[in-house]
């Protein structure tokens, strides 16, 4: 059963701390450089989401036994990771690029690793189309990261870590109507975290008067790898329609809509709005059809369907 | 003469050795699961003021019977988790996902027996239980074990009762919500000799 309080409390814990962190490293070393605040993010990030799974709670397992287990266990550590190396100005472009698609390309096989899709034991899943799908699963997962990247570095602000919180919380809301409440439920951890340290980062920017110290790679190299994570285990293990994974996983790529000429060179937090204003458009679109769905399922448990009456008489 | 002998009581020693070995081969009857005549069904609690009952529609199994050696016995069944059927389509759907049974990932619930004890009226069985990915070891009753030839096919049926609690199996104690977390799994179960 959802717990929302629960869900407040650990998204709240998780904001905290991983705010708190990253200002307190950021106030350690001033003016604090683009590595020293990555490595901030990669930090605050990692001991938020710790202490918002141990609220909610949410175990670490290991050997890991489902996929919410290997996202928690390997895929955001590995993400952690390698935003890490690629923080450090001593790492050549290149070699950080080659680290990301590297894991751009496993996460798919980790995350479906052991289940029916992978062991054979799902008759309706032949060899070809597990390699497809992962192969397709990787490719896009990559291209999501390289173009939103791109974008940051192009014309960096805050809308686009914002943009990857609204998606990642509709993500959560749509992969727990879909009937997978843990998977959600991790969602909302990760939105807490991404969006503490986003207003974080944003703070310091304002305060050291460069707003180009907003592209903290770690941000989105974390955020990406997340959204697509739940997208993923909520479609291959959850309910998740085909489509929906696919809109809002594709829905934060709409930023690139102001880099029209028409609307490039605007205020910037003009820009910024109508970023958030296009990307939450096919957002809505997508939990509306969910909710659609959920009271549609639940209609027959919670009692709304047809139903014989009997009448208690009580004291008579 | 005493090579006539020793060559006679070596045909006997021997011969007896084949007799007794073949006839501890032949005591171990081995029977399949027959699905047609068997039900795993189950029932837990619904906001602790009902029963919710359900089954298992794909069972698969096997069990060889020693009469003469109980204790090597040995019983073996497999469920198919997605078979899951409680008469209520979107329950069911429901209880396939990721908080419950998580079908995907564990697509089967087994048991196999490590150790049979003759008790009166059936066995006492050991084994283990996977369910969930997580394996406990548990002991039942099976009562039963009288045998039937039918047309020619010798049968045998089992049944027994047990009660385990999903949380003991990772399943998450939030996700049970208003269903209980002890469930009743009754097995009738009923083996065609091989």
């Amino acid at each position: 059963m959802p717990e929302p309080l629960l869900y407040l409390k650990a998204m709240g814990a998780a904001a905290l701390v991983s705010a708190l962190f990253v200002l307190a490293l950021a106030g350690v070393r001033r003016p604090a450089s683009a590595a020293w605040l990555n490595s901030a993010c990669v930090l605050g990030m990692g001991l938020g989401l710790a202490v918002g799974c141990c609220v909610l709670p949410l175990r670490w397992a290991w050997p890991p036994a489902n996929g919410l287990d290997r996202f928690l266990t390997i895929a955001v550590p590995a993400a952690l990771g390698i935003e890490l190396i690629a923080g450090f100005q001593c790492v050549p472009r290149w070699a950080a690029w080659f680290l990301r698609m590297s894991l751009a390309t496993t996460i798919p096989g980790i995350l479906l690793h052991g289940s029916v899709y992978l062991n054979g034991s799902g008759n309706d899943w032949p060899l070809w189309r597990v390699v497809t799908a992962l192969m397709l699963s990787g490719a896009l997962l990559a291209g999501v990261w390289v173009l939103l990247s791109w974008l940051s570095r192009r014309s960096p602000g805050v809308s686009i870590p914002l943009a990857l919180c609204l998606t990642t919380q509709c993500a959560g809301l749509t992969v727990m109507m879909a009937g997978y409440i843990k998977g959600g439920a991790a969602a909302f951890l990760l939105v807490a975290t991404l969006l503490a340290t986003t207003i974080a980062v944003g703070l310091i920017a304002k305060r050291a008067g460069s707003p180009s110290i907003v592209d903290a790679p770690a941000i989105l190299g974390i955020g990406v790898i997340g959204l697509f994570s739940l997208l993923f285990i909520g479609l291959f293990f959850g309910r998740l329609s085909t489509g929906g994974a696919l809109v809002l996983l594709l829905a934060p790529l709409l930023c690139w809509a102001t880099e029209t000429p028409l609307l490039r060179h605007r205020k910037p937090w003009i820009v910024g709005s109508l970023r958030l204003v296009l990307v939450a458009i096919p957002l809505v679109v997508v939990l509306a059809v969910a909710k659609r769905d959920f009271d549609r399922d639940m209609a027959p448990l919670l009692g709304k369907g047809p139903a014989s009456t009997f009448r208690l008489h009580r004291g008579d | 003469m005493r090579r006539c002998f020793s060559v006679g009581v070596m045909t006997l020693v021997i011969g007896a050795l084949v007799v007794v070995g073949g006839k501890s081969v032949v005591a171990a009857d081995e029977y399949a699961y027959d699905l047609v005549h068997s039900s795993v069904s189950f029932k837990a609690r619904h906001l602790d003021i009902s029963w919710i009952h359900g089954r298992f529609n794909e069972v698969d199994g096997k069990f060889s019977l020693d009469r003469e050696n109980p204790s090597k016995s040995t019983f073996q069944l497999t469920i198919k988790a997605d078979s899951v059927d409680t008469a209520n389509k979107a329950r069911d759907e429901h209880l396939r996902q990721p908080d419950y049974f998580d079908t995907k990932q564990f697509p089967t619930i087994e048991f196999k027996s490590t150790s049979t004890k003759p008790v009166e009226g059936g066995y006492e069985v050991t084994g283990d239980f996977t369910m969930h990915g997580k394996t406990k070891k548990i002991t039942f009753v099976l009562k039963g074990g009288k045998e039937h030839d039918f047309k020619g096919t010798k049968r045998v049926g089992f049944s027994t009762e047990l009660s385990l609690k999903r949380s003991d199996f990772g399943f998450d104690k939030s996700a049970i919500g208003p269903i209980g977390d002890e469930a009743l799994i009754l097995i009738d179960c009923e083996g065609v000799r091989k």
